[in-house]
């Protein structure tokens, strides 16, 4: 007997990162999530983000690796709260992961939450964990097809930041190509051109955070919080 | 190998619904754009099967080709060669619409 179904694979990854989703949502809290492979900058980025924040903001940081908490280590220097989720052999974060390292903490007083995928440009993109935007890095020592090696990742990214744009004399990367494969794959893509190396481009970088956080915190804004405010 | 292990979970509950059934076959349903390579997931299904309750059972892949619906003329094509344009009539106005599906389309159970 063949009995239909339209069951998602993933369905019960989904279900969670919904009610994070919901639980960012209802308290304005503003989730990233940084995917990229290993290298391409992504712990670098966050450093050069946070050392930008004045240390009254409420930005915290969930770092993924499958050993050591190296990135935890170099992410605290700045003062904000971060956590490492170590996941001992999986090549991505799920969203169960990030409800666990959650649990305690209190993301209602948050503005902003990165989480930092495991490096790997293709399991990450499979499981939603909930966040508003994604971010793709890709730096320029790696090739300009890897948008068309990886569609899928850059398919379902709002944002790719094009990172150490300063070694562009010294290697054969072409940007125009790497930002033309990008748009073929999504046109909507919105692209950053940084280096955390010399700062170049950092404040559009931060600009686009910027733009992010005052629209959450628009009157569209939706949800649990909006009500407390009353 | 954890996306094979949620086909399974998957497998699983929806055979745990019908007292008694077994299943036989899955049946797969995977976008282009899924990230999934099917081989390798079909690797991972059949070894993670090997030797457990659920041996044996069999799998079919329906693939998804990556679609996109044209804004002005509302076709919806295959994206061929990485081109977002509207296959039909150019327009570059389009929007996603297919190929992203990672899905257990059926199951064939074997009732007592």
């Amino acid at each position: 007997m063949r009995v239909p179904l339209e069951r998602k694979v993933l369905n019960e990854n989904d279900r969670i990162a919904a009610t994070l989703r919901e639980r960012f949502q209802s308290h304005g809290t503003f989730c990233l999530n940084l995917i990229s492979s290993p290298g391409s900058g992504k712990t670098s980025l966050l450093e050069r983000t946070l050392e930008s924040f004045d240390p009254a903001r409420r930005i915290a940081v969930l770092t993924g690796d499958i050993q050591t908490d190296n990135d935890a280590r170099r992410l605290a220097r700045f003062g904000f709260p971060v956590r490492q989720i170590t996941t001992g052999g999986a090549c991505h974060l799920d969203a169960r992961m990030v409800e666990r390292a959650l649990a305690d903490w209190p993301v209602e007083q948050f503005e902003i939450l990165f989480v930092e995928n495991v490096g790997n440009l293709v399991c990450p993109t499979s499981y939603d964990l909930g966040e508003e935007a994604r971010a793709v890095l890709l730096s320029v020592t790696e090739g300009e097809d890897k948008p068309l090696k990886y569609p899928a990742t850059f398919h379902h990214a709002d944002v790719m930041v094009l990172n150490k744009i300063d070694l562009l004399p010294y290697v054969p990367f072409q940007a125009a190509v790497a930002c033309e494969n990008a748009r073929r794959i999504q046109p909507e893509i919105e692209i950053l051109e940084v280096s955390c190396t010399t700062g170049a481009g950092l404040e559009r970088w931060r600009s686009w955070l910027a733009g992010h956080l005052s629209a959450k915190h628009s009157p569209r804004r939706r949800g649990g919080a909006e009500e407390n405010e009353k | 190998m954890s996306i094979a292990a949620a086909v399974l979970d998957a497998v699983r509950a929806e055979t745990a619904r019908r007292p008694g059934a077994r299943a036989t076959r899955a049946g797969l349903r995977i976008g282009e754009l899924s990230g999934v390579e099917t081989e390798s997931l079909r690797f991972c299904l059949e070894t993670m099967v090997s030797g457990t309750d659920l041996d044996p059972l069999a799998f079919d892949f329906e693939f998804c080709p990556w679609t996109r619906r044209c804004r002005a003329c509302s076709t919806t094509f295959r994206v061929a060669d990485y081109d977002p344009a509207c296959a039909s009539c150019g327009s570059a106005d389009t929007e996603a619409a297919g190929g992203d599906q990672m899905e257990l389309s059926y199951l064939e159970l074997e009732e007592p």
